[in-house]
Protein backbone atom coordinates (compact mmCIF):
# COMPACT_ATOMS: atom_id res chain seq x y z
CA UNK A 1 0.00 0.00 0.00
CA UNK A 2 1.15 3.53 -0.96
CA UNK A 3 1.87 5.74 1.60
CA UNK A 4 -1.03 8.32 0.27
CA UNK A 5 -3.05 5.23 0.28
CA UNK A 6 -2.54 4.48 3.74
CA UNK A 7 -3.11 7.85 4.53
CA UNK A 8 -6.18 7.86 2.76
CA UNK A 9 -7.61 4.44 4.15
CA UNK A 10 -6.47 5.97 7.86
CA UNK A 11 -8.45 8.79 7.16
CA UNK A 12 -11.33 7.14 6.28
CA UNK A 13 -11.11 4.66 9.01
CA UNK A 14 -10.97 7.66 11.52
CA UNK A 15 -14.12 9.35 9.46
CA UNK A 16 -15.94 5.83 10.44
CA UNK A 17 -15.43 5.75 13.89
CA UNK A 18 -16.06 9.14 14.64
CA UNK A 19 -20.19 8.31 14.02
CA UNK A 20 -22.03 6.86 16.44
CA UNK A 21 -23.04 5.10 13.24
CA UNK A 22 -20.35 2.52 13.48
CA UNK A 23 -20.81 1.47 17.13
CA UNK A 24 -24.47 1.32 16.82
CA UNK A 25 -24.35 -0.85 13.45
CA UNK A 26 -21.47 -3.12 15.35
CA UNK A 27 -23.57 -3.36 18.65
CA UNK A 28 -26.88 -4.46 16.94
CA UNK A 29 -25.08 -6.73 14.39
CA UNK A 30 -23.24 -8.69 17.43
CA UNK A 31 -26.10 -8.87 19.69
CA UNK A 32 -28.54 -9.80 16.46
CA UNK A 33 -26.41 -12.41 15.44
CA UNK A 34 -25.24 -13.56 18.76
CA UNK A 35 -29.42 -14.03 20.13
CA UNK A 36 -30.20 -15.59 16.83
CA UNK A 37 -26.96 -18.03 16.95
CA UNK A 38 -27.93 -19.58 20.37
CA UNK A 39 -31.83 -19.13 19.53
CA UNK A 40 -30.91 -22.09 16.76
CA UNK A 41 -29.17 -23.80 18.74
CA UNK A 42 -31.63 -24.06 21.12
CA UNK A 43 -33.99 -25.30 18.56
CA UNK A 44 -31.74 -27.81 17.61
CA UNK A 45 -30.50 -28.88 21.17
CA UNK A 46 -34.43 -29.24 22.22
CA UNK A 47 -35.20 -31.27 19.19
CA UNK A 48 -32.20 -33.88 19.66
CA UNK A 49 -34.04 -33.92 23.44
CA UNK A 50 -37.42 -34.60 21.99
CA UNK A 51 -36.04 -37.31 19.49
CA UNK A 52 -33.89 -38.87 22.49
CA UNK A 53 -36.84 -38.72 25.18
CA UNK A 54 -39.07 -40.55 23.17
CA UNK A 55 -36.45 -43.04 22.74
CA UNK A 56 -35.91 -43.67 26.32
CA UNK A 57 -39.74 -43.69 26.54
CA UNK A 58 -39.86 -46.17 24.12
CA UNK A 59 -37.52 -48.62 26.45
CA UNK A 60 -33.78 -47.22 26.14
CA UNK A 61 -31.51 -44.85 24.51
CA UNK A 62 -30.58 -45.16 20.82
CA UNK A 63 -28.91 -42.31 18.98
CA UNK A 64 -30.14 -44.11 15.57
CA UNK A 65 -33.53 -42.95 16.49
CA UNK A 66 -32.61 -38.49 15.67
CA UNK A 67 -33.76 -38.61 12.10
CA UNK A 68 -31.21 -37.72 9.96
CA UNK A 69 -31.98 -34.61 8.82
CA UNK A 70 -32.00 -32.93 12.01
CA UNK A 71 -28.41 -32.41 12.08
CA UNK A 72 -26.33 -29.33 13.27
CA UNK A 73 -25.88 -28.21 9.40
CA UNK A 74 -30.03 -28.04 8.78
CA UNK A 75 -31.16 -26.84 12.61
CA UNK A 76 -27.90 -24.55 13.17
CA UNK A 77 -25.94 -23.51 10.53
CA UNK A 78 -28.16 -23.15 7.54
CA UNK A 79 -30.86 -21.23 9.34
CA UNK A 80 -27.95 -18.87 11.17
CA UNK A 81 -26.54 -18.29 7.35
CA UNK A 82 -29.93 -17.09 6.55
CA UNK A 83 -30.39 -14.62 9.57
CA UNK A 84 -27.02 -13.81 9.18
CA UNK A 85 -27.31 -12.15 5.81
CA UNK A 86 -30.29 -10.59 6.56
CA UNK A 87 -28.95 -8.62 9.52
CA UNK A 88 -25.40 -7.57 7.10
CA UNK A 89 -28.72 -6.58 4.62
CA UNK A 90 -30.39 -4.49 7.21
CA UNK A 91 -27.75 -2.85 8.71
CA UNK A 92 -24.44 -2.41 6.17
CA UNK A 93 -26.83 0.28 3.80
CA UNK A 94 -26.13 2.61 7.71
CA UNK A 95 -22.40 2.52 7.17
CA UNK A 96 -21.93 2.78 3.04
CA UNK A 97 -24.52 5.84 2.57
CA UNK A 98 -22.14 8.48 3.60
CA UNK A 99 -19.19 7.24 2.75
CA UNK A 100 -18.87 9.23 -0.84
CA UNK A 101 -22.05 11.07 -0.15
CA UNK A 102 -21.27 12.53 2.62
CA UNK A 103 -18.20 13.76 0.85
CA UNK A 104 -19.52 15.03 -1.67
CA UNK A 105 -22.38 16.97 0.07
CA UNK A 106 -19.65 18.61 2.20
CA UNK A 107 -17.62 19.10 -0.64
CA UNK A 108 -14.36 17.79 0.47
CA UNK A 109 -14.25 15.73 -2.18
CA UNK A 110 -13.08 18.92 -3.76
CA UNK A 111 -9.75 18.83 -1.46
CA UNK A 112 -8.61 15.42 -1.70
CA UNK A 113 -8.92 15.69 -5.59
CA UNK A 114 -6.91 18.76 -6.73
CA UNK A 115 -3.92 17.25 -4.45
CA UNK A 116 -3.04 15.46 -7.01
CA UNK A 117 -4.87 11.92 -5.57
CA UNK A 118 -6.05 9.95 -8.39
CA UNK A 119 -9.76 9.37 -8.15
CA UNK A 120 -8.97 5.48 -8.11
CA UNK A 121 -7.31 5.49 -4.97
CA UNK A 122 -9.88 7.47 -2.86
CA UNK A 123 -11.81 5.10 -4.10
CA UNK A 124 -10.03 2.19 -3.17
CA UNK A 125 -8.94 3.57 -0.03
CA UNK A 126 -12.92 4.30 0.68
CA UNK A 127 -13.72 0.28 -0.25
CA UNK A 128 -10.60 -1.07 1.85
CA UNK A 129 -12.09 0.73 4.73
CA UNK A 130 -15.80 -0.24 4.47
CA UNK A 131 -14.87 -4.37 3.76
CA UNK A 132 -12.11 -3.83 7.33
CA UNK A 133 -15.36 -2.88 9.12
CA UNK A 134 -17.71 -5.43 7.69
CA UNK A 135 -14.77 -8.41 8.51
CA UNK A 136 -14.65 -6.69 12.25
CA UNK A 137 -18.29 -6.51 12.54
CA UNK A 138 -18.25 -10.40 11.57
CA UNK A 139 -15.38 -11.17 13.41
CA UNK A 140 -16.76 -9.97 16.54
CA UNK A 141 -19.80 -11.26 15.94
CA UNK A 142 -17.73 -14.87 15.13
CA UNK A 143 -16.34 -14.85 19.15
CA UNK A 144 -19.49 -16.63 20.94
CA UNK A 145 -20.78 -18.89 18.25
CA UNK A 146 -17.01 -19.98 17.59
CA UNK A 147 -17.04 -20.64 21.36
CA UNK A 148 -19.77 -22.36 21.32
CA UNK A 149 -19.11 -24.61 18.33
CA UNK A 150 -15.59 -25.62 19.52
CA UNK A 151 -16.85 -26.77 23.22
CA UNK A 152 -19.17 -28.88 21.65
CA UNK A 153 -17.87 -30.00 18.91
CA UNK A 154 -20.85 -29.22 16.51
CA UNK A 155 -18.21 -28.71 13.45
CA UNK A 156 -15.88 -25.76 13.97
CA UNK A 157 -15.31 -26.24 9.67
CA UNK A 158 -18.88 -25.80 8.91
CA UNK A 159 -18.64 -21.87 10.86
CA UNK A 160 -15.85 -21.14 9.54
CA UNK A 161 -17.07 -21.92 5.69
CA UNK A 162 -20.34 -20.37 7.16
CA UNK A 163 -18.45 -17.20 8.37
CA UNK A 164 -16.31 -17.19 4.78
CA UNK A 165 -19.32 -17.46 3.04
CA UNK A 166 -21.16 -14.37 4.81
CA UNK A 167 -17.72 -12.55 4.32
CA UNK A 168 -17.85 -12.58 0.77
CA UNK A 169 -21.45 -11.28 0.83
CA UNK A 170 -21.10 -8.66 3.08
CA UNK A 171 -18.49 -7.34 1.13
CA UNK A 172 -20.40 -7.91 -2.43
CA UNK A 173 -23.30 -6.13 -0.59
CA UNK A 174 -21.10 -3.54 1.17
CA UNK A 175 -19.73 -2.81 -2.65
CA UNK A 176 -22.69 -2.15 -3.94
CA UNK A 177 -23.94 0.14 -0.41
CA UNK A 178 -20.81 2.03 -2.01
CA UNK A 179 -21.34 2.29 -5.51
CA UNK A 180 -24.91 3.85 -4.70
CA UNK A 181 -23.19 6.64 -2.21
CA UNK A 182 -21.36 7.57 -5.19
CA UNK A 183 -23.74 8.21 -7.16
CA UNK A 184 -25.54 10.92 -5.29
CA UNK A 185 -24.93 13.47 -2.29
CA UNK A 186 -28.08 12.74 -0.47
CA UNK A 187 -27.27 10.20 2.31
CA UNK A 188 -30.76 8.51 2.12
CA UNK A 189 -31.07 8.13 -1.55
CA UNK A 190 -27.93 6.38 -1.45
CA UNK A 191 -28.99 3.72 1.53
CA UNK A 192 -32.49 3.65 -0.02
CA UNK A 193 -30.43 2.09 -3.33
CA UNK A 194 -28.33 -0.11 -0.91
CA UNK A 195 -31.46 -1.23 0.59
CA UNK A 196 -33.47 -2.12 -2.66
CA UNK A 197 -30.84 -3.45 -5.02
CA UNK A 198 -29.49 -6.30 -3.05
CA UNK A 199 -33.32 -7.09 -2.23
CA UNK A 200 -33.66 -7.36 -5.62
CA UNK A 201 -31.11 -9.79 -6.56
CA UNK A 202 -31.30 -11.56 -3.26
CA UNK A 203 -33.34 -14.14 -4.62
CA UNK A 204 -35.05 -15.20 -8.30
CA UNK A 205 -36.70 -18.13 -7.12
CA UNK A 206 -40.08 -17.14 -6.97
CA UNK A 207 -39.47 -15.92 -10.88
CA UNK A 208 -38.84 -19.60 -11.44
CA UNK A 209 -42.89 -20.52 -11.95
CA UNK A 210 -43.37 -17.95 -14.96
CA UNK A 211 -39.61 -18.36 -16.27
CA UNK A 212 -38.00 -20.45 -18.70
CA UNK A 213 -35.71 -23.21 -17.39
CA UNK A 214 -32.76 -21.90 -18.69
CA UNK A 215 -33.65 -18.23 -17.73
CA UNK A 216 -34.26 -19.42 -14.20
CA UNK A 217 -31.22 -21.68 -14.08
CA UNK A 218 -29.22 -18.37 -15.10
CA UNK A 219 -31.26 -16.14 -12.47
CA UNK A 220 -30.58 -18.48 -10.04
CA UNK A 221 -26.61 -17.72 -10.61
CA UNK A 222 -26.63 -14.18 -10.20
CA UNK A 223 -28.96 -14.05 -6.91
CA UNK A 224 -26.86 -13.49 -3.98
CA UNK A 225 -28.47 -16.22 -2.25
CA UNK A 226 -27.27 -18.88 -3.98
CA UNK A 227 -23.58 -18.49 -3.29
CA UNK A 228 -23.79 -18.10 0.10
CA UNK A 229 -26.14 -20.75 0.64
CA UNK A 230 -23.21 -23.25 -0.35
CA UNK A 231 -21.06 -22.04 1.91
CA UNK A 232 -23.70 -22.56 5.07
CA UNK A 233 -23.58 -26.33 3.66
CA UNK A 234 -19.37 -26.37 4.23
CA UNK A 235 -18.83 -26.13 0.65
CA UNK A 236 -16.13 -23.52 -0.40
CA UNK A 237 -16.04 -23.04 -4.00
CA UNK A 238 -14.38 -21.06 -6.35
CA UNK A 239 -16.94 -19.56 -8.63
CA UNK A 240 -18.65 -18.29 -5.70
CA UNK A 241 -15.66 -16.36 -4.92
CA UNK A 242 -15.72 -15.29 -8.37
CA UNK A 243 -19.10 -13.81 -8.16
CA UNK A 244 -18.84 -11.78 -4.71
CA UNK A 245 -15.16 -10.56 -6.48
CA UNK A 246 -17.25 -9.65 -9.96
CA UNK A 247 -19.85 -7.52 -7.61
CA UNK A 248 -17.07 -6.01 -5.41
CA UNK A 249 -15.28 -4.99 -9.35
CA UNK A 250 -17.91 -3.50 -10.53
CA UNK A 251 -19.17 -1.74 -7.06
CA UNK A 252 -15.24 0.12 -7.22
CA UNK A 253 -15.44 1.04 -10.98
CA UNK A 254 -18.82 2.60 -10.83
CA UNK A 255 -17.45 4.72 -7.61
CA UNK A 256 -14.29 5.82 -9.92
CA UNK A 257 -16.61 6.28 -12.96
CA UNK A 258 -18.58 8.88 -11.14
CA UNK A 259 -15.62 10.67 -9.63
CA UNK A 260 -14.52 11.32 -13.21
CA UNK A 261 -17.96 11.29 -14.36
CA UNK A 262 -18.92 14.86 -12.30
CA UNK A 263 -14.65 16.54 -13.18
CA UNK A 264 -16.11 16.23 -16.84
CA UNK A 265 -19.47 16.98 -16.42
CA UNK B 1 9.60 32.22 -7.85
CA UNK B 2 5.41 31.55 -8.11
CA UNK B 3 4.22 30.22 -11.15
CA UNK B 4 3.38 31.03 -14.27
CA UNK B 5 -0.45 31.08 -15.51
CA UNK B 6 -2.15 31.19 -19.23
CA UNK B 7 -5.48 30.82 -19.42
CA UNK B 8 -6.15 30.16 -23.29
CA UNK B 9 -10.00 30.45 -24.24
CA UNK B 10 -11.20 28.86 -21.38
CA UNK B 11 -14.93 27.90 -21.82
CA UNK B 12 -17.24 25.81 -19.25
CA UNK B 13 -20.82 24.95 -20.43
CA UNK B 14 -23.45 22.91 -18.07
CA UNK B 15 -25.96 22.20 -20.54
CA UNK B 16 -27.04 25.40 -22.23
CA UNK B 17 -25.94 27.17 -19.41
CA UNK B 18 -22.30 29.28 -20.35
CA UNK B 19 -20.51 29.44 -16.65
CA UNK B 20 -17.29 30.64 -18.19
CA UNK B 21 -16.99 31.80 -22.42
CA UNK B 22 -13.74 32.03 -23.85
CA UNK B 23 -11.62 33.32 -20.69
CA UNK B 24 -7.99 34.16 -21.66
CA UNK B 25 -5.53 35.73 -19.60
CA UNK B 26 -2.02 35.56 -18.07
CA UNK B 27 -1.00 35.68 -14.99
CA UNK B 28 2.94 36.30 -14.25
CA UNK B 29 5.09 34.54 -11.87
CA UNK B 30 5.12 35.85 -8.03
CA UNK B 31 2.14 38.17 -8.39
CA UNK B 32 -1.13 38.27 -6.54
CA UNK B 33 -3.55 37.95 -8.93
CA UNK B 34 -7.55 39.02 -8.31
CA UNK B 35 -10.44 37.75 -9.97
CA UNK B 36 -13.45 39.65 -8.80
CA UNK B 37 -16.96 39.68 -10.07
CA UNK B 38 -20.56 39.50 -9.10
CA UNK B 39 -21.93 36.43 -8.10
CA UNK B 40 -21.93 33.61 -11.04
CA UNK B 41 -19.67 35.12 -12.82
CA UNK B 42 -17.87 32.05 -13.28
CA UNK B 43 -15.04 33.09 -10.71
CA UNK B 44 -15.32 29.46 -8.64
CA UNK B 45 -15.87 27.71 -12.17
CA UNK B 46 -12.78 29.26 -13.53
CA UNK B 47 -10.87 27.79 -10.33
CA UNK B 48 -12.48 24.57 -10.39
CA UNK B 49 -10.59 24.56 -13.45
CA UNK B 50 -7.38 25.61 -13.06
CA UNK B 51 -7.03 23.29 -10.20
CA UNK B 52 -7.95 19.90 -12.36
CA UNK B 53 -11.54 19.39 -10.44
CA UNK B 54 -13.29 20.47 -13.56
CA UNK B 55 -12.36 19.99 -17.13
CA UNK B 56 -13.35 22.96 -19.54
CA UNK B 57 -15.78 22.10 -21.86
CA UNK B 58 -13.09 23.67 -24.19
CA UNK B 59 -9.61 25.49 -24.11
CA UNK B 60 -6.88 25.03 -21.85
CA UNK B 61 -4.88 25.88 -18.72
CA UNK B 62 -1.01 26.03 -18.65
CA UNK B 63 0.86 26.63 -15.27
CA UNK B 64 4.47 26.91 -16.26
CA UNK B 65 3.49 25.57 -19.55
CA UNK B 66 1.73 22.09 -18.51
CA UNK B 67 -1.61 21.65 -19.35
CA UNK B 68 -3.88 21.03 -16.80
CA UNK B 69 -5.64 19.16 -18.92
CA UNK B 70 -3.46 16.92 -20.39
CA UNK B 71 -1.17 16.86 -16.75
CA UNK B 72 -3.92 17.26 -14.22
CA UNK B 73 -1.81 15.44 -11.70
CA UNK B 74 1.47 17.17 -12.11
CA UNK B 75 -0.25 20.43 -12.01
CA UNK B 76 -1.65 19.67 -8.77
CA UNK B 77 1.63 18.98 -7.18
CA UNK B 78 2.38 22.35 -7.85
CA UNK B 79 -0.51 24.29 -5.99
CA UNK B 80 -1.80 24.49 -3.17
CA UNK B 81 -6.09 25.33 -3.27
CA UNK B 82 -8.46 27.08 -0.50
CA UNK B 83 -11.73 26.09 -1.67
CA UNK B 84 -14.22 28.53 -0.82
CA UNK B 85 -16.34 28.04 2.67
CA UNK B 86 -12.99 26.03 4.22
CA UNK B 87 -14.00 22.21 3.39
CA UNK B 88 -12.26 20.17 5.72
CA UNK B 89 -12.80 16.91 7.69
CA UNK B 90 -14.49 18.57 11.00
CA UNK B 91 -13.88 14.99 12.80
CA UNK B 92 -9.98 15.52 12.45
CA UNK B 93 -7.53 17.59 14.90
CA UNK B 94 -5.88 19.92 13.52
CA UNK B 95 -2.61 18.50 13.37
CA UNK B 96 -3.72 14.84 12.65
CA UNK B 97 -5.51 16.75 9.28
CA UNK B 98 -2.35 18.55 8.19
CA UNK B 99 -0.64 15.56 8.38
CA UNK B 100 -3.02 13.85 6.55
CA UNK B 101 -3.18 16.12 3.81
CA UNK B 102 0.99 16.10 3.87
CA UNK B 103 0.91 12.78 3.40
CA UNK B 104 -1.40 13.48 0.31
CA UNK B 105 0.88 15.70 -1.03
CA UNK B 106 4.09 13.33 -1.40
CA UNK B 107 5.41 14.56 2.45
CA UNK B 108 7.43 12.42 4.54
CA UNK B 109 9.70 12.12 7.49
CA UNK B 110 11.26 15.17 8.90
CA UNK B 111 9.92 16.92 6.14
CA UNK B 112 6.53 16.55 6.77
CA UNK B 113 7.30 17.31 10.46
CA UNK B 114 8.75 20.31 9.85
CA UNK B 115 5.95 21.88 7.26
CA UNK B 116 3.21 20.81 9.85
CA UNK B 117 5.21 22.98 12.71
CA UNK B 118 5.89 25.71 10.58
CA UNK B 119 2.51 25.71 9.26
CA UNK B 120 1.34 26.11 12.54
CA UNK B 121 3.69 28.63 13.56
CA UNK B 122 3.38 30.50 10.78
CA UNK B 123 -0.61 30.80 10.64
CA UNK B 124 -1.06 31.22 14.46
CA UNK B 125 -2.37 27.78 15.39
CA UNK B 126 -0.55 26.83 18.36
CA UNK B 127 -3.36 27.13 20.63
CA UNK B 128 -5.81 24.95 18.43
CA UNK B 129 -3.71 22.23 17.27
CA UNK B 130 -4.90 20.06 19.63
CA UNK B 131 -8.41 20.44 19.03
CA UNK B 132 -10.96 19.09 16.70
CA UNK B 133 -11.75 21.23 13.26
CA UNK B 134 -15.25 21.15 14.20
CA UNK B 135 -14.87 23.23 17.20
CA UNK B 136 -12.92 26.01 15.63
CA UNK B 137 -14.07 29.18 14.82
CA UNK B 138 -14.70 29.93 11.04
CA UNK B 139 -11.36 32.00 11.42
CA UNK B 140 -9.11 29.16 12.96
CA UNK B 141 -10.97 27.16 9.90
CA UNK B 142 -9.98 29.27 7.25
CA UNK B 143 -6.40 29.49 8.78
CA UNK B 144 -6.07 25.64 8.98
CA UNK B 145 -7.28 25.65 5.15
CA UNK B 146 -4.50 28.48 4.09
CA UNK B 147 -1.93 25.90 6.18
CA UNK B 148 -2.91 22.78 4.29
CA UNK B 149 -2.45 24.42 1.29
CA UNK B 150 1.15 25.58 1.89
CA UNK B 151 2.31 22.50 3.50
CA UNK B 152 3.96 21.46 0.54
CA UNK B 153 5.54 25.02 -0.73
CA UNK B 154 3.98 25.31 -3.38
CA UNK B 155 4.47 27.90 -6.63
CA UNK B 156 0.90 28.37 -6.77
CA UNK B 157 -1.74 29.09 -3.85
CA UNK B 158 -5.06 29.43 -5.23
CA UNK B 159 -7.89 31.22 -2.97
CA UNK B 160 -11.47 31.42 -3.39
CA UNK B 161 -13.65 33.76 -1.48
CA UNK B 162 -11.42 33.78 1.86
CA UNK B 163 -12.68 36.16 4.04
CA UNK B 164 -16.71 34.57 3.71
CA UNK B 165 -18.29 34.74 6.89
CA UNK B 166 -15.32 36.33 8.71
CA UNK B 167 -15.35 39.41 11.43
CA UNK B 168 -13.64 42.34 10.44
CA UNK B 169 -11.08 41.55 12.68
CA UNK B 170 -10.35 38.42 10.58
CA UNK B 171 -10.78 40.07 7.78
CA UNK B 172 -7.64 42.10 8.19
CA UNK B 173 -5.27 39.42 9.46
CA UNK B 174 -5.83 37.11 6.62
CA UNK B 175 -5.74 39.69 4.14
CA UNK B 176 -2.02 40.38 5.57
CA UNK B 177 -1.18 36.75 5.43
CA UNK B 178 -2.31 36.99 1.71
CA UNK B 179 -0.47 39.56 0.50
CA UNK B 180 3.02 38.09 2.97
CA UNK B 181 2.46 34.85 0.29
CA UNK B 182 3.21 37.19 -2.77
CA UNK B 183 6.78 37.43 -4.55
CA UNK B 184 7.76 33.91 -3.03
CA UNK B 185 4.29 32.29 -4.45
CA UNK B 186 1.85 32.98 -7.18
CA UNK B 187 -1.56 34.10 -5.67
CA UNK B 188 -4.57 33.63 -7.57
CA UNK B 189 -7.46 35.40 -5.61
CA UNK B 190 -11.02 35.12 -6.33
CA UNK B 191 -13.57 37.49 -4.33
CA UNK B 192 -16.44 39.60 -5.00
CA UNK B 193 -14.95 41.82 -1.81
CA UNK B 194 -13.58 44.69 -3.82
CA UNK B 195 -11.90 46.15 -0.93
CA UNK B 196 -10.15 42.78 -0.76
CA UNK B 197 -8.99 42.67 -4.08
CA UNK B 198 -7.98 46.97 -3.88
CA UNK B 199 -5.63 45.77 -0.90
CA UNK B 200 -4.08 42.39 -1.78
CA UNK B 201 -3.56 42.08 -5.51
CA UNK B 202 -1.27 43.52 -7.92
CA UNK B 203 -3.87 43.45 -11.21
CA UNK B 204 -7.19 42.06 -10.95
CA UNK B 205 -9.53 40.52 -13.73
CA UNK B 206 -13.26 41.79 -13.75
CA UNK B 207 -15.37 38.40 -14.88
CA UNK B 208 -19.17 39.50 -15.50
CA UNK B 209 -21.85 36.45 -16.55
CA UNK B 210 -18.63 34.44 -17.42
CA UNK B 211 -17.02 36.83 -19.56
CA UNK B 212 -13.90 38.81 -18.84
CA UNK B 213 -14.63 42.21 -18.81
CA UNK B 214 -11.26 43.62 -18.21
CA UNK B 215 -7.61 43.46 -16.53
CA UNK B 216 -6.87 46.44 -14.47
CA UNK B 217 -3.29 47.20 -12.21
CA UNK B 218 -3.55 48.16 -9.04
CA UNK B 219 -2.29 51.69 -10.21
CA UNK B 220 -5.11 51.99 -12.90
CA UNK B 221 -7.65 51.50 -10.11
CA UNK B 222 -6.17 54.21 -8.80
CA UNK B 223 -5.91 56.81 -11.38
CA UNK B 224 -9.70 55.46 -12.18
CA UNK B 225 -11.10 56.31 -8.38
CA UNK B 226 -11.77 53.57 -6.60
CA UNK B 227 -12.03 49.48 -7.45
CA UNK B 228 -15.53 50.25 -6.64
CA UNK B 229 -16.32 52.34 -9.19
CA UNK B 230 -14.54 51.09 -12.09
CA UNK B 231 -16.79 47.98 -11.32
CA UNK B 232 -19.97 49.66 -11.23
CA UNK B 233 -18.85 51.16 -14.00
CA UNK B 234 -17.79 48.27 -16.07
CA UNK B 235 -20.72 45.97 -15.37
CA UNK B 236 -23.36 48.70 -16.14
CA UNK B 237 -21.77 48.62 -19.24
CA UNK B 238 -21.96 45.14 -19.66
CA UNK B 239 -25.67 45.33 -18.83
CA UNK B 240 -26.17 47.78 -21.50
CA UNK B 241 -25.05 45.26 -24.62
CA UNK B 242 -27.70 43.47 -25.75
Amino acid sequence: MTRRLWALFRKELRTLFASPIAYIVLTAFVALTGVYFFQHLLTYNRLLFVFQSEAIGAGGFDAGTVPLQVNSLNELFIPASNDFSLFLLAVLPLVTMRVFAEERAHGTDELLLTTSIRPWEVALAKHLSTYVFVFLMLAVSAIYPAAVVAKSRLGMEHLLALYMGQLGYGVAVAAIGLACSSLTQSQIVAAVLAYAIPFMILDFTWLHPVLSEGIAELLNELALQSHFDSFARGVIELRRGIYFGGIVALGFTISVGSMEFTRAR
Amino acid sequence: MGAKIEAKEVTKRFGNHVALSNLSLEIGEGEIFGIIGPNGAGKTTFLRILTGYWLPSSGDVCVDGLSVVKNRFTVQKRLGYVCEQPKLYTDHGVRTFLRMMGELRGLKGVALDEAIEQAIERFGLEEVQRRRIGVLSKGFRQRVSLAQALLHDPPLIVIDEPTVGLDPRQQIELRRMIQALGGRHTVLLSTHHLREAEVCCDRVALLDRGRLVQIATAEEVEMGGTLETLFLELTEREEEKP
